[in-house]
């Protein structure tokens, strides 16, 4: 570790003394193995090393960020004073600077527990290719495997380490690991279809990975139950996003809260701070340091600690997300550029129960393309799932889209459940809503 | 950092041929039936301009070179960004532990293959300076902005890249390919009373800085206005399934999603394609052809040579509506025992390649497009998209509309904005039942992403009648 903080120190040192009265610079370096499986034997094999420098330049008063994966001596001194010389070619940005160093004040000190050495170790070629290997046989074992057309399993795992130095004080270092295993499983209909299901894991620690068994049955039973799908007449019905699909919308939720989407006037929440602008069911919270997180950190992009955020509070917006640079533009102070762990802190009632409440509507298991725009809030999105009656699946669906407006679609939220998807990020529980629109035949 | 272009490929990369010899030879150690290595330089730069300056750079260089070693179906693949002897060697001898036997002799020389440049630049981006660069961004800002008062904020882009690739074979041969990349992009928002819009456009090319003529960026900006300021007078689609006529162009995305992908050989390979064992079947009326090409001027999804050294190349994906051929890379025609269409390619040296799209377009049909608005009673006139999904099995597909017309009693009515279409690929290619004479490729940034790779690509569309796409739209 104290060698790549080293490097970020020298690349900042060699930037200095080319002529940049401010620079920031983040070595790294990751091993990523992997193996991907199909029908029996191995598909890809894969293991590299990669490493490089990150430098964000502050010359006379302009700005450059780069990067580059040519760490021969002579060609990082050329890549820093040509930067440097090109940097000055542009306008001056008064907004452009370093954060103040009283934000890389007050870093969390307490082990996030997201590097698991020994276990990286352990998950070696060998143990990848049996794990990947069981995961077929999990497949092929559960419940409907006459119908399987293929399975393709995969098993991986990464240990990063990175170092952040700039010349204003800012020095941190980080290690992480995670350990990734996947399930695809293909099955045919009648008419040739050949949907498919899918599961992955993602975690820090390889103890936290699911048994193959699970991932077995639940990559088989995701492609099971799109056998037949079809669509049904447009109309508004009531829906429930499954946990595992829900962070898509959440996505395009908290993209307009961003410091560039709001100082270039493309924000639907541009006069909404501290405003309620939907259902009392909606509070999301940014939490940096949550234990063994796939997105903990205890510093951000720009070195400044981070801190936990409430992003939505019972429906009012809480924060916007706002680096140095466009907190600057916009006369307001850095909150961090970028999300971590986002979380929904409510304890709410079990996926069936949710589903037993809704009694009819749409269960939406995929999405798939659409997009949200920023601006006005409009969305549009394909999605798959499963027709519910008295709480039961009755058929699927596919070829139909949700489309709304987050403005009017998010005071349609109902209730949370308790049921938050571990293994992402964004760790979205499975969300009811009120009737929302459908097009479908 | 930069790529100079004068000196030969091994100096660039500082390796000698007796070095990628010994490195294919110890890919080729545990019995491997095949070997490459794929050097590649990369270095991209893009300049900004925000609130009227252009006050940013941002610079990428890459360098590496990934070792791949075929057993059988199966790849073994690892790459360096290290390229000395020892930890070339090194990611060689982990590549090879896919196979698993005794050795086998590498190339007892590498022969150049040559191959003919179809995207030569004047001046290599790596020797134009910044200052040339500045002021066509400066010029697509006020161009933009001098458009319409409503106009309130504008950023434009510069990207350009060079990629500098050689890829040697265990099969002893040696292929060099210079592959330049400029984008230009400029984004809107205007304002009108209390609504705020957004909207862009972009142009693209394998090509140098000529292509920045003056009436490319007067095009850019003055699209990238009118796609915003439009918008004010959109009213939201009704939702729901009807008739969609695709403008001639973009809307070439409808190819590279409900079909294009479904032909890509790996899919087709593992059998989870639902055009898996359709070759020589209708799957389209008789006035569809659909090709997938690599060979188009300068396009972006155009190349010399493939990333496994196949030359670019035409394919006929579907000719007069029956199925012809998939979309093969090494692995996928060895497979089928045919010869690859020179459709690997990999995002960079940190990837394989697999099977991908390059140019995918419909030829012309003999339809005309006023004809084929004029004989909808009711519909949906698509101009253009942004992105789309596949689900390669199933076969639905979804493409997002950002703007388009109603079609009432077959004249084109109100604007209207941000829907999502979905349908079946297979169906829909089935209803394709009017397509005119107005083939135009898009000329805008296309990327596509599979696998997590990310490669640029093109298509293009005649205008085309299609039976019924559902609708995402927010009205009633």
């Amino acid at each position: 570790m104290s060698q790549l903080v080293d490097q970020a120190a020298r690349v900042v040192e060699i930037a200095r003394r080319g002529g940049a009265q401010h620079a920031r610079a983040t070595a790294f370096r990751s091993t990523d193995s992997g193996v991907e499986w199909r029908d029996g034997k191995t598909d890809r094999m894969q293991e590299s090393v990669s490493m490089g420098i990150g430098l964000t330049l502050f010359v006379d008063g302009r700005y450059s960020s780069n990067s580059t994966s040519d760490l021969r001596p002579d060609a990082l001194e050329d890549f820093v004073s040509e930067n440097i010389a090109a940097t000055r070619l542009l306008a001056e940005d008064p907004h452009r600077r370093l954060p103040d160093p009283t934000r890389y004040e007050n870093r969390f000190t307490a082990d996030l527990e997201i590097f698991d050495e020994a276990g990286a170790r352990d998950f070696d070629a060998i143990r990848r290719r049996d794990t990947a290997a069981r995961l077929e046989q999990a497949v092929r074992s559960a419940p409907g495997a006459e119908k399987l057309v293929s399975v393709t399993t995969a098993c991986s795992s990464s240990v990063s380490h990175s170092a952040k130095v700039s010349s204003n004080g800012m020095r941190g270092s980080r290690q992480s690991t995670v350990f990734f295993q996947s399930a695809v499983a293909s099955v045919r209909d009648a008419e040739g279809r050949k949907p498919r299901g899918f599961w992955a894991d993602a975690c820090r620690h390889v103890k936290g990975l699911l048994p193959e068994e699970q991932i077995g049955r639940r990559a088989s039973g995701r492609a099971l139950v799109k056998l037949g799908a079809a669509p049904v007449e447009s109309g508004n019905y009531p829906c429930i996003i499954e946990n595992v699909v829900a962070d898509r919308l959440l996505g395009w939720l908290i993209a307009p809260l961003y410091g560039s989407a709001l100082q270039q006037n493309c924000s639907f929440f541009e006069d909404l701070l501290g405003k309620k602008f939907a259902s009392g069911a909606l509070t999301v919270v940014d939490k940096p340091h949550l234990t063994g997180g796939l997105a903990s950190r205890t510093y951000d992009g720009e070195g400044m600690s981070t801190a936990e955020r409430t992003i939505f509070d019972r429906g009012v917006v809480g924060c916007f997300l706002l680096n140095t640079y466009y907190a600057s533009k916009l006369g307001m102070q850095p909150t961090s550029g970028s999300t971590t762990n986002v979380i929904f802190p409510g304890r709410g009632r079990s996926f069936d129960e949710l589903l037993s409440e809704m009694g009819k509507g749409i269960l939406i298991t995929d999405f798939s393309g659409g997009n949200s725009n920023p601006a006005t809030g409009d969305f549009s999105v394909g999605i798959g799932g499963q027709w519910i009656e008295k709480g039961k699946t009755q058929r699927a669906l596919s070829e139909m889209n949700l489309s709304g407006n987050h403005l009017d679609f998010w005071n349609k939220l109902l209730e949370t459940g308790d049921d938050p998807h571990p293994f992402s990020a964004m760790r979205t529980p499975s969300l009811r809503f009120d009737k929302v629109q459908f097009s479908g035949i | 950092m930069g790529i100079d272009s004068r000196k030969t490929y091994f100096d660039s990369f500082g390796v000698d041929r007796s070095l990628v010899r010994r490195v294919i030879e110890r890919g080729l150690s545990r019995g491997g039936d095949y070997c490459d290595v794929f050097f590649q330089h990369r270095v991209s730069r893009v300049v900004g301009l925000e609130d009227g300056e252009v006050n940013r750079t941002y610079a990428s260089v890459d360098l590496g070179a990934g070792i791949r070693v075929l057993a059988g179906d199966s790849t073994g693949y690892a790459y360096s960004e290290d390229l000395s002897e020892k930890a070339l060697i090194s990611v060689a001898s982990t590549a090879a532990s896919i196979a698993d036997s005794g050795p086998r002799q590498g190339p007892v020389s590498l022969k150049t293959v040559k191959i003919d440049n179809t995207y030569p630049v004047d001046v290599p981006w790596c020797d134009v300076g910044l200052e040339e660069k500045l002021p066509l961004v400066e010029q697509v800002e006020k161009r933009a902005r001098r458009r319409d008062e409503r106009i309130i904020k504008v950023s434009v882009n510069l990207a350009d890249e060079t990629s500098r690739i050689m890829i040697a074979t265990s099969e002893g041969r040696l292929f060099e390919d210079d592959r330049p990349m400029v984008l230009i992009g400029a984004r809107c928002v205007a304002r009108h009373g209390d609504k705020t819009e957004t909207g862009g456009q972009s142009a693209s090319a394998r090509d140098g800085l000529g292509f920045l003529s003056p009436e490319t960026l007067e095009r850019v900006a003055c699209e990238a206005a009118d796609r915003t300021t439009m918008l004010f007078e959109a009213v939201d689609a009704p939702p729901g399934e009807y008739p969609v006529v695709l403008a001639a162009g973009v809307s070439g995305i409808l190819l590279h999603e409900a079909i294009g992908h479904g032909m890509e050989a790996d899919f087709n390979r593992k059998g989870i394609s639902i055009y898996a064992d359709r070759i020589g079947k209708r799957i389209a009326p008789e006035h569809v052809t659909i090709v997938d090409d690599g060979t188009c001027e300068r396009l972006r999804g155009s190349i010399n040579i493939d990333d496994e050294g196949t030359a670019g190349q035409r394919t006929v994906l579907v000719e007069n509506g029956i199925l012809r051929s998939y979309l093969h890379d090494r692995i996928s025609a060895t497979h089928f025992g045919l010869d690859s269409t020179g459709s690997g390619r990999r995002q960079s040296f940190r990837y394989p390649p697999i099977p991908r799209m390059r140019n995918t377009y419909m030829l012309a049909g003999p339809h005309d497009a006023e004809e084929i608005i004029r004989s909808v009673k009711k519909g949906l006139y698509a101009e253009v998209f942004s992105n789309g999904q596949v689900h390669i099995g199933a076969g639905d597909f979804t493409f997002y509309l950002k703007h388009g017309r109603l079609i009432e009693n077959g004249k084109l009515t109100h604007l209207v904005k941000d829907a999502n279409l979905t349908g079946s690929g297979p169906k829909v290619l089935e209803h394709v039942d009017m397509v005119a004479d107005d083939l135009a490729m898009y000329s805008g940034a296309g990327m596509c992403g599979k696998d997590g790779q990310r490669v640029p690509v093109g298509f293009g569309l005649p205008t085309v009648r299609v039976g019924s796409i559902s609708v995402g739209g927010r009205g009633s």
